[in-house]
């Protein structure tokens, strides 16, 4: 490992670290904090704090370690967690954030606004003060020299290599038990004791019942592949079993015979499982070994020789069949010790040696005497600390996953085109390759999600970055405001979680800044002087959905009209819509806020927002009560690279519409068609009139009689409004691997995509939000009819223009060849 | 065979990038035989079926702290012997006591090189 790579890992690392710090932050807020967190929060700074020195990270050290003595002082109960502590605490996470992402792009920060931090961090602690980090190099602590055994030479060392993780490693001295049999390690056969560990875990008896477990493996169980100690372990929980093996039957050393077992297990279970579990769980060996499940009986005292005479000398039977061929693995070295995985604590020792004494008699009997009873003994809290371990996870470089969806993309198409040529050859329905290619693409698909699910990042990292930017907002406008998050384990696709970052931020700054009130006025208005900002995500039918709110005073559509009216976005005497209003915000260069606050009036207006949710897929829609506040909603496919998608005809062109924004689809009858003005077209369906719109002329296909429209898609815009869209016929439903256009050719309005068919046939995908936003009459011109012809004006020329080369377009994309990479990536 | 040929490591620490550099300063000086772990707690098992001669542990680790892991290898007789080297930033007075009293056999201070890893790994188990 290169140091770049280590370092690289450093980052990394802090991230994660930076995450968890934030996360024990906020919990510390709500005054929800344990030990454990303040552990844990210590633990993140302490770690960036060492991370950062290996690198010479000097400034970062510096700030790591004030930061982390003032989370010490509050760790040790020496420093009240106060408003004004928690502030600066907050606020030096950020700061430590910044410095870690200036350490990466290894650029500095301004001295100045670390100087800042570090005099606030040190307020906090008042007199206490910092002590410098200790210079002394050998800290007063004098090394202790290990004593590797009696004998000189360090015998330990003198071993052959058993590789690491060999079952035995005599660092300890301990003696071995007197076994009569030569040690069969010396064979090197692999077959070793582990008798120096016997007695590590003290034995004690249960006065409870118990099952006793003879288990004799024969040579079949290990040809099949068996593992005694799987199969041991398995059948009750730690701590229930007690294991014995049975090395009586060990060969004299000149005798051993590789393919003959030789090991045998005694096995006690805790007998509330019924002798009949006990039994099923050995049933998959049954006629392999040697089985008998008995009630415990307290066995004989301990023979003198323990070895020699152990408590079950029964030998090993004949095995019925004489082993043909060479066994596939030799017996299983014996595995007597079941590494807990912790070692006993001491409070456990202590607990064991207070049993009285007469519970001890059985043990002495069947155990000790022989120095190879053991008892796995895992503690309770072992399983929380397994339990509260991390998930293992594996880094992978981003381009790798995506050259896997690239090729999963890749292989969806070519499925397509498969079940395409086997559907022409028209074979009879119980053809092999029918179901075959069914098959295909299920597998497909499975694998389709299961790389998407590789990409998926839960929205928690991005929700903490918006506390921040609240905080911020909340100290630049002077407004008290906190953020509530719901839903953080939400996952979305990576490039969303990223490139939602921006929206997000301006959003959050902006019902911070526009959205709450000042403090007083909300005093004034009965509500908590400090405002909530929420922000939430939740899975909903495919799609994500993000709503930022706020409970500020709500949209004040008066103004936010004559503000339209003023700026000429709107005409005067207009009337709108609640909804409609609302939307307006949304128009390029609108802004209500009275003065342009240094915040967010940034000359970036919610259009960019809207823009930028539109690049991914999604769509935002504003709800607002006067006086409680206001909600964006934000909903985003879960997946940029594919989706589910209605194969349509317009016009002979075939064209695909993401089935997420098709309501219903209506076969309309002359009588439901009613003619508005000249042009225009309302579609009657169940008492409600909605507007019509012809996609083959919003296209430049030219214009059609509308009596002749066979078929209308009912779909959904982003303010809610219902609209009819035009086609000729719905020709399939499908998975559609989405090909963006924009690299490779160019955007083209009211196309927000490509894909290619099973037939091979590009498909252009069809934005239904550039396609029915001009249907918005009043906001004539402003949104969309840059590119959409006006309705009344279809049959202008230079709008006709503009779209006509769009059909040839189409043609002119070249023909993918199966096999060979598209054109459109 | 010389010493460091034949001495076996464990290295605890929670943090990969910590592992990496111990891992990078073993290397350098030449011990071959060590391997990594992330869970003091996991570690505990490991060490009672396949001891070592030395494990190299930092201090600030979730569950068992270095010193946590320290008491548990000493109060296990399979384990009790095994040389152990605290690795931690700035040693505070308790630190120290507490190793002292668990017979820690000695510690590396952060941020550490090559060189201090060697010197400290020498005072524990002889010249490498």
């Amino acid at each position: 490992m290169s140091m770049q790579s280590i370092r690289d890992t450093f980052f990394e690392e802090c991230e994660d670290l930076l995450e968890a710090l934030a996360e024990g932050l906020a919990r510390m807020e709500t005054g929800e904090a344990d030990s454990e967190c303040l552990n844990a929060v210590f633990r993140a700074v302490h770690s960036i704090k060492g991370g950062a020195g290996a690198f010479a990270l000097s400034d970062l050290v510096a700030f790591a370690h004030r930061f982390e003595t003032v989370l010490d002082e509050i760790r040790s109960d020496r420093l009240d967690l106060s408003d004004e502590v928690m502030h600066v605490l907050l606020r030096s996470a950020d700061h430590l954030a910044d410095q870690v992402e200036a350490a990466r792009e290894e650029r500095s920060i301004d001295e100045e606004v670390t100087a800042a931090f570090l005099v606030n961090l040190g307020t906090c602690l008042g007199d206490a003060g910092f002590e410098a980090p200790a210079a002394d190099e050998d800290f007063g602590f004098s090394a202790i020299t290990l004593d590797f055994g009696a004998s000189p030479g360090l015998p330990a060392f003198e071993l052959p290599d058993l590789g690491f993780a060999g079952p035995e490693f005599p660092v300890t001295d301990h003696p071995r038990p007197d076994l009569s049999h030569p040690d069969p390690r010396t064979s090197g056969s692999g077959a070793t004791a582990a008798p120096a560990l016997a007695d590590l875990t003290p034995d004690k008896k249960t006065s409870a019942p118990r099952h006793r477990i003879r288990f004799i493996p024969w040579p079949q169980f290990y040809s099949n592949g068996h593992d005694p100690l799987v199969l041991i372990t398995s059948l009750a929980a730690p701590g229930e079993l007690e294991i014995r093996p049975d090395l009586s039957s060990l060969p004299e050393f000149a005798e051993f015979d590789p393919a003959k077992p030789c090991l045998a297990w005694d096995i006690l279970v805790a007998s509330h499982l019924p002798e009949a579990t006990v039994e099923a769980h050995f049933e998959f060996v049954r006629g392999l070994c040697e089985l008998s499940v008995a009630p415990e009986i307290t066995p004989a005292p301990a023979p003198e020789n323990p070895a020699v005479a152990l408590p079950w000398p029964a030998p090993l039977p004949e095995p019925l069949v004489e082993p043909l061929t060479i066994q596939s693995r030799a017996p299983e070295p014996e595995q007597v010790v079941i590494s807990p995985p912790a070692g006993p604590p001491p409070d456990a020792v202590i607990e064991t040696s207070a049993l009285p004494p007469e519970k001890d008699t059985p043990r002495d009997a069947t155990g000790e005497g022989a120095g190879a009873l053991l008892r796995r003994r895992l503690p309770k809290s072992e399983d929380d600390a397994e339990g509260r371990g991390p998930k293992p996870t594996l880094r992978v470089d981003l381009e790798r996953v995506d050259r896997l969806i690239n090729a999963v993309g890749e292989l969806i198409i070519n499925q397509a085109m498969i079940e395409q040529s086997v559907t022409d050859l028209s074979l009879p329905a119980d053809t092999e390759i029918i179901s075959h290619t069914e098959d295909y693409r299920l597998l497909a698909r499975d694998l389709q999600e299961a790389v998407m699910a590789i990409r998926a990042q839960p929205v928690k990292p991005l929700f903490q970055r918006m506390s921040r930017i609240v905080r911020e907002a909340a100290e630049a406008t002077g407004k008290p405001a906190h953020l509530v998050t719901i839903g953080e384990s939400t996952e979305v696709d990576k490039t969303v979680v990223e490139r939602l970052a921006d929206p997000l931020t301006h959003m959050i700054r902006n019902a911070v800044d526009h959205g709450l009130e000042s403090a007083a006025a909300r005093v004034a208005a009965g509500k908590d002087p400090e405002g909530t900002i929420r922000l939430s995500a939740a899975h909903r039918s495919g799609s994500v959905i993000i709503t930022i709110s706020d409970d500020g005073g709500g949209l004040d559509r008066n103004r936010i009209l004559a503000k339209a009216i003023s700026r000429g976005l709107v005409a005067e005497g207009a009337e709108l819509s609640d909804a409609e209003i609302d939307n307006l915000l949304f128009l390029p260069g609108f802004s209500t806020a009275e003065k342009i606050s240094n915040l967010s009036g940034r000359g970036v207006g919610l259009d960019v927002v809207k823009n930028a949710v539109g690049a991914l897929g999604g769509r935002i829609a504003i709800s607002s009560t006067l006086g409680s506040g206001s909600e964006f909603t934000i909903s985003l496919p879960l997946t940029l690279a594919v989706m589910d998608g209605m194969v349509i005809s317009v016009a002979g062109q075939t064209m695909v519409i993401p089935i997420a924004s098709v309501i219903e689809t209506i076969r309309p009858t002359a009588a439901d068609l009613h003619l508005l003005g000249t042009s225009d077209r309302l579609l009657s369906i169940r008492g409600r009139f909605l507007p019509m719109i012809d996609v083959a002329e919003c296209l430049g296909f030219g214009r059609r009689d509308p009596a002749q429209a066979s078929l209308a898609l009912l779909v959904e815009t982003d303010a809610q409004a219902h609209c009819a869209l035009m086609v000729d016929a719905v020709l399939d439903q499908r998975q559609v691997v989405i090909k963006g256009l924009d690299s490779n050719y160019g955007a083209i309005p009211g196309v927000s995509a490509a894909t290619v068919l099973g037939d091979g046939q590009i498909a252009l995908i069809l934005d239904t939000e550039a396609l029915t936003s001009n249907m918005s009459g009043l906001i004539n011109g402003r949104n969309g009819a840059n590119y959409l012809p006006p309705a009344a004006g279809a049959t202008a020329a230079p709008a006709s223009q503009s779209f006509q080369p769009l059909a040839a377009r189409a043609q002119a994309l070249p023909q993918p060849q199966t096999g060979a990479p598209h054109a459109i990536h | 065979m010389s010493l460091k040929e034949n001495l076996r490591v464990m290295v605890v620490d929670d943090m990969s990038v910590s592992r990496a550099l111990i891992s990078q300063s073993l290397e350098e000086i030449g011990i071959r035989h060590f391997a990594t772990e992330s869970d003091s707690g996991a570690v505990l098992g490991k060490l009672a079926t396949s001891p070592v001669h030395l494990v190299i542990s930092d201090m600030n680790m979730p569950g068992l702290s270095g010193l946590d892991l320290l008491a548990a290898l000493r109060g296990n007789t399979a384990t009790q012997k095994i040389g152990f080297i605290l690795i931690t930033g700035t040693p505070s007075p308790e630190v120290l006591k507490r190793g002292q009293e668990l017979g820690l056999n000695n510690l590396i201070r952060k941020p550490f090189t090559a060189a201090t890893v060697k010197t400290a790994i020498e005072r524990v188990v002889g010249p490498l």
